[in-house]
């Protein structure tokens, strides 16, 4: 939950508040945050992000809306302890296999080919 | 409205420097005042702030002539405006003793967490000035705050230090209004964006909504300046 | 007045060098007047007011350059600053206005000091109450008629040049002013001439005890003139009260455009 850099806000890609929610489920579905974890207050991440902190509370608020996190008054934003982590990483993986699904589309490419460069792939990353 | 701008036109002997402006000013925004030189942003500034007078149309902050509201705002301009054997402590006594919403406390503080160093501004770098400037603006407990170009001619790690002191001492019942030329440096701060083009407003859009259709502020600001 | 105390604070860090290296000018004097050196007392009594003259243009001069020096900060980007400051145009003017004239003030006293000191060493002793009007009455009377509106008009000039300079040409209305300012003064001394001692006289010098129809001379050895005076010389009052009432009107008209001023 550190520099910019860490969060890779992109300005042409999109509004930042939705960045900086797609932020934190990533960082709740590689295990980078916790169920009850305590985040912190919309105006230091804005601080460390350089942004407006109206951004982060809307994007504190969309959060709030998934059910990802909740607010306890004059404790703090909290990562919920019923957060869906798994379902999270599974949209993620899910993002990820679309856009590779895309790739191997527009290349051209067969599904068993495809398949068989997934495999060395992932049978790669566990070595 | 915490200010508003009434078809204003202020002339220059020949020209313009702005053109039948039209502007509300809510509080709670952080604006960013955007353009080329020569564009008219001083000049909206300046007129805000009442160093100016309109040569046609309205100003009005507070509900009245800025003039004579201006204990309640807050003005940053351009040039370095310090006289040059003040000391932190010199500017403290100075601003403590002629403004009443100056915060002693918060200025310190600030000093601080932008390292301002405690010399003459006579010995002191431009960022260390401008950020000793931007200490004793900050300090003050305003709801409409004017800052001309705070990141003009000033070092990197300053400008961010800058960027992150507004940050964290804006309220969200105050008005800022900021003017830059560091585009992509300070967009991620505003709400919404004005964009003067040759004394005229080209474009007055939300930050957010701009990037929904897929362009960044600087993006717009290229297109919209040619 | 609102502000006052911390505007006077930022005169006196401004131009307090200047007030300390003027009144410390006055050991200079104070040795040329001592050393000065002339054929026979009478001429050296000449030379020493003359010298004493000097120094008053100077406790003049000074007071309004310091004055004046509002016009540098127009380009410094101070005078912005001054004029998003609460306190009022009035407070603003005073502040500067009191810094310089206390200065004077300050410097014409001890210069009586000095004229006293020559008139003792042009042979006349002078009572405790006579020195007193020297050093303190007639140094106030001077301040009061010249110093006290010079300055004022400096204020206004300055405040005038920089506001107009700002947003325009400023050398315009500037030029008005002083090329104005004779036509204004004869105008001004005819009329104190005129209402001169309708009020009755300040006598000053009145107790030097000396009798009426006496007359200077040095006695032979050079040493111990007499100072002949015809009669009681009286200062007429109307003056003063004339020149202070023309430096408030000058004062307020510059608060005034002070307020008006575009930056």
């Amino acid at each position: 939950m550190t520099t910019k850099s860490a969060w890779q806000l992109d300005m042409n890609a999109g509004p930042i508040f939705v960045q900086i929610a797609t932020g934190v489920r990533r960082m709740l579905a590689r295990g980078d945050l916790a169920p009850g974890q305590k985040l912190p207050s919309a105006r230091d991440l804005a601080a460390e992000l350089g942004v407006n902190p109206n951004t982060i509370v809307h994007a504190f608020a969309e959060l709030e809306r998934m059910a990802v996190i909740e607010t306890k008054r004059g404790l703090g934003t909290f990562v919920r302890k019923d957060a869906p982590v798994v379902a999270l990483r599974h949209d993620l993986l899910r993002a990820a296999a679309t856009a590779f699904s895309a790739e191997v589309t527009a290349l051209g490419i067969s599904k068993g080919e495809a398949l068989k460069v997934l495999k060395e792939v992932l049978d790669a990353g566990e070595s | 409205m915490l200010a508003s701008l009434s078809d204003v036109t202020k002339r220059y002997g020949r020209t313009d420097g702005l053109s039948n402006v039209s502007i509300d000013f809510p509080a709670g925004q952080v604006v960013g005042v955007l353009g080329l030189n020569g564009s008219g942003k001083s000049t909206l500034l300046k007129l805000l702030a009442g160093l100016l007078f309109p040569s046609a149309g309205k100003v009005t902050v507070f509900d009245g002539p800025p003039r004579q509201n201006r204990a309640k705002l807050v003005y940053l301009g351009e040039n370095d405006s310090l006289w040059t054997w003040m000391t932190p402590a010199d500017a403290e006594t100075f601003m403590k003793g002629l403004y009443d919403d100056f915060d002693v406390d918060r200025y310190r503080a600030l000093l601080d967490s932008l390292a301002v160093p405690k010399r003459r501004t006579k010995a002191m770098s431009k960022g260390e000035r401008g950020r000793l400037r931007l200490a004793m603006a900050l300090a003050r407990d305003a709801k409409l705050y004017l800052l001309d170009e705070p990141l003009a001619g000033i070092d990197l790690l300053s400008r961010e230090k800058i960027l992150q002191s507004i940050v964290r001492e804006w309220h969200t019942d105050e008005t800022i209004l900021l003017s830059t030329h560091e585009v992509a440096e300070a967009e991620g701060l505003f709400e919404r964006v004005l964009y003067l083009r040759e004394g005229r407003l080209a474009l007055d859009a939300r930050a957010e909504e701009l990037r929904d259709q897929g362009r960044s502020v600087v993006q717009a600001f290229r297109e919209v300046l040619g | 007045m609102k502000g006052f105390k911390t505007l006077f604070w930022l005169e006196y860090r401004r131009s307090g060098a200047w007030a300390v290296a003027l009144i410390g000018s006055l050991a200079f004097w104070a040795w040329a007047l001592f050393q000065a050196r002339a054929v026979d007392p009478v001429e050296l009594s000449s030379v020493r007011t003359v010298l004493l003259v000097i120094a008053a243009a100077v406790g003049a001069l000074v007071p309004a350059l310091m004055i004046g020096r509002l016009r540098g900060e127009t380009r410094g980007g101070q005078y912005q600053v001054l004029l998003l400051t609460p306190p009022s145009g009035a407070a603003h003017i005073a502040a500067r206005y009191a810094f310089a004239l206390g200065t004077a003030a300050v410097y014409f006293g001890i210069l009586g000091g000095l004229a006293w000191w020559v008139v003792e060493m042009a042979g006349l002793t002078v009572d405790a109450s006579t020195a007193a009007q020297l050093v303190l009455g007639l140094p106030l009377y001077v301040v009061g008629t010249t110093i006290a509106p010079i300055l004022a008009w400096t204020v206004l000039l300055t405040v005038f040049v920089s506001a107009y300079r700002i947003a325009g040409p400023g050398w315009i209305p500037g030029t008005v002013m002083v090329v104005g300012t004779p036509f204004a003064l004869r105008w001004l001394v005819e009329g104190i001439a005129r209402a001169a001692y309708s009020l009755p006289g300040w006598p000053i010098l009145g107790s030097l005890g000396i009798s009426e129809g006496a007359y200077m001379t040095a006695s032979p050895d050079g040493h111990e003139p007499e100072m002949i005076v015809d009669g009681i010389v009286h200062i007429p009052q109307e003056p003063l009260w004339i020149m202070l009432a023309l430096t408030l009107v000058l004062l307020v008209i510059a608060s005034r455009i002070w307020r008006e001023v575009e930056a």
